[in-house]
């Protein structure tokens, strides 16, 4: 039976048949991992280059950063606040409208996640003097936000690493001091109770 | 208590002198057993209620509980005080080496042990090798609403700052390590120490009798390792050499 089967891919149909298999599954892997790069579809385009050129600032939309553990995406009113007074044109801006209308929220699609078991808090990031930027790309290019790198733990890990490195930049004056209490941070930055509780 | 017994700073470790070695102390005669720690223990920490069946095969879920024995023969029985037990944090934990995969670990910088949920496989090693019966284990998915309609009532209360953790994965006492961090980003981002009882556990938190006291045990200065520092504290089976953190006290001045 199996050989009788393996006879009849043998023959240049079965060939055929074989190689449009393989072509149809290889193409599928190739579009499932296309799309789970793609960013995801979001309700509203918004584009961050507009909003950022036009100087508002990261925290005023997101201001969660500053003191919490995430820096929240706004609802609609937070929108209407500034929009309420500007012209309601383009493809965009009457679906605000539309939402500020029907009270409803705009279901935003979060981009720049980590897993459940991974708590990620902005605030002592903010503290240690990072800007927004550092892990969030230059949003200025961006229309809808994109993350800039993939985010896992060996990116967070590389980060912890580099910025407790005893070398020129992070401690200048070679300072014994200095040394010890690098030492001591990556200790404490490389724990896994940093983040996995 | 006699100084070899106390958590030994790691010479090796600089991180310890920065970061300091949290430990309890729970006063067994201010104790009343009312439970009110083991209630906030499991809504703090996400801990679920597994409900009437499991509980029967001895799956209950508690992070934290109150022992009691019984002295002598009935009729002449004399009840020990209560012992509220949860994961004593050992310095040298029974169950890190017995781990596979690396879930139980030892936090290098702060003298804790650790469970790392997304590593952990559930092979129950580490729960058959703790002395204090501290760890518990997820049998099933009991956030799941779909699994466990009956014990949806409870559902509504997770804790985001606490992993939701998921079937067959160990489980035990934190110390609640989330409050720790909140207080320890509060203090860095004013750029200041932590002050001693500023970290207060959820049970420690909710005990009507103050009988828990949290804070760093190696610096004398703090009330935990004050208390700590006299002739009423001493260890849950002390002859283990576990070195753990959390100091019983009971018996005179």
């Amino acid at each position: 039976m199996i050989k009788k089967f393996f006879n009849m891919l043998n023959q240049p149909l079965g060939r055929i048949g074989v190689f449009i298999v393989a072509l149809v599954v290889l193409s599928g892997v190739v579009w499932g991992i296309a799309q789970a790069q793609k960013p995801p579809e979001q309700p509203i385009q918004f584009p961050h280059n507009l909003h950022v050129r036009l100087g508002i600032q990261c925290l005023y939309c997101h201001p969660g950063a500053l003191r919490g553990p995430s820096p929240g995406i706004p609802t609609e009113t937070k929108c209407w606040g500034c929009h309420r007074q500007i012209a309601i044109q383009g493809t965009e801006l009457p679906k605000l409208a539309a939402y500020v209308k029907n009270n409803q929220p705009i279901d935003w699609v979060p981009v720049a996640q980590v897993p459940d078991f991974v708590h990620f808090v902005h605030r002592p990031h903010i503290a240690a003097g990072l800007n927004c930027e550092d892990c969030h790309g230059d949003v200025s290019n961006m229309t809808v936000y994109q993350n800039p790198q993939v985010i896992n733990m060996g990116w967070c890990l590389n980060c912890h690493r580099a910025k407790t490195e005893n070398n020129p930049q992070n401690n200048p004056t070679s300072d014994p001091a200095v040394a010890a209490k690098l030492e001591a941070l990556r200790v404490k930055l490389t724990d896994c109770s940093t983040c996995h509780y | 208590m006699p100084k070899e017994l106390q958590s030994p700073m790691d010479s090796a470790n600089p991180a310890q002198d920065v970061q300091g070695i949290w430990g309890m102390t729970i006063d067994q005669d201010l104790c009343t057993g009312c439970q009110a720690c083991v209630a906030a223990c499991s809504m703090e920490n996400n801990v679920p209620f597994v409900g009437e069946v499991d509980a029967g095969y001895g799956r209950s879920m508690q992070w934290i509980r109150i022992e009691r024995f019984w002295q002598g023969s009935y009729p002449n029985i004399k009840a020990t005080p209560y012992q509220p037990v949860m994961c004593q944090n050992c310095h040298n934990a029974p169950c890190e080496p017995v781990c596979p995969v690396f879930a139980s670990v030892h936090s290098a910088s702060e003298d804790l042990n650790l469970q790392v949920y997304n590593r952990c496989v559930g092979t129950r090693y580490c729960a058959n090798n703790c002395p204090y019966q501290a760890r518990v284990f997820n049998w099933r998915d009991y956030m799941d609403p779909r699994q466990r309609p009956e014990l949806v009532t409870l559902s509504n209360h997770w804790n985001p700052d606490v992993t939701v953790r998921r079937r067959g994965i160990m489980e035990k006492c934190t110390f609640c390590i989330q409050r720790i961090r909140h207080a320890e980003d509060t203090a860095a981002s004013e750029n200041r120490d932590i002050r001693d009882g500023e970290v207060v556990p959820a049970c420690a938190q909710a005990c009507p009798a103050s009988a828990i006291t949290f804070g760093r045990i190696n610096d004398p200065a703090t009330k935990v390792s004050q208390a700590a520092d006299t002739s009423r504290g001493s260890h849950l089976l002390e002859e283990l050499g576990t070195i753990p953190h959390v100091t019983y006290l009971a018996g005179g001045a």
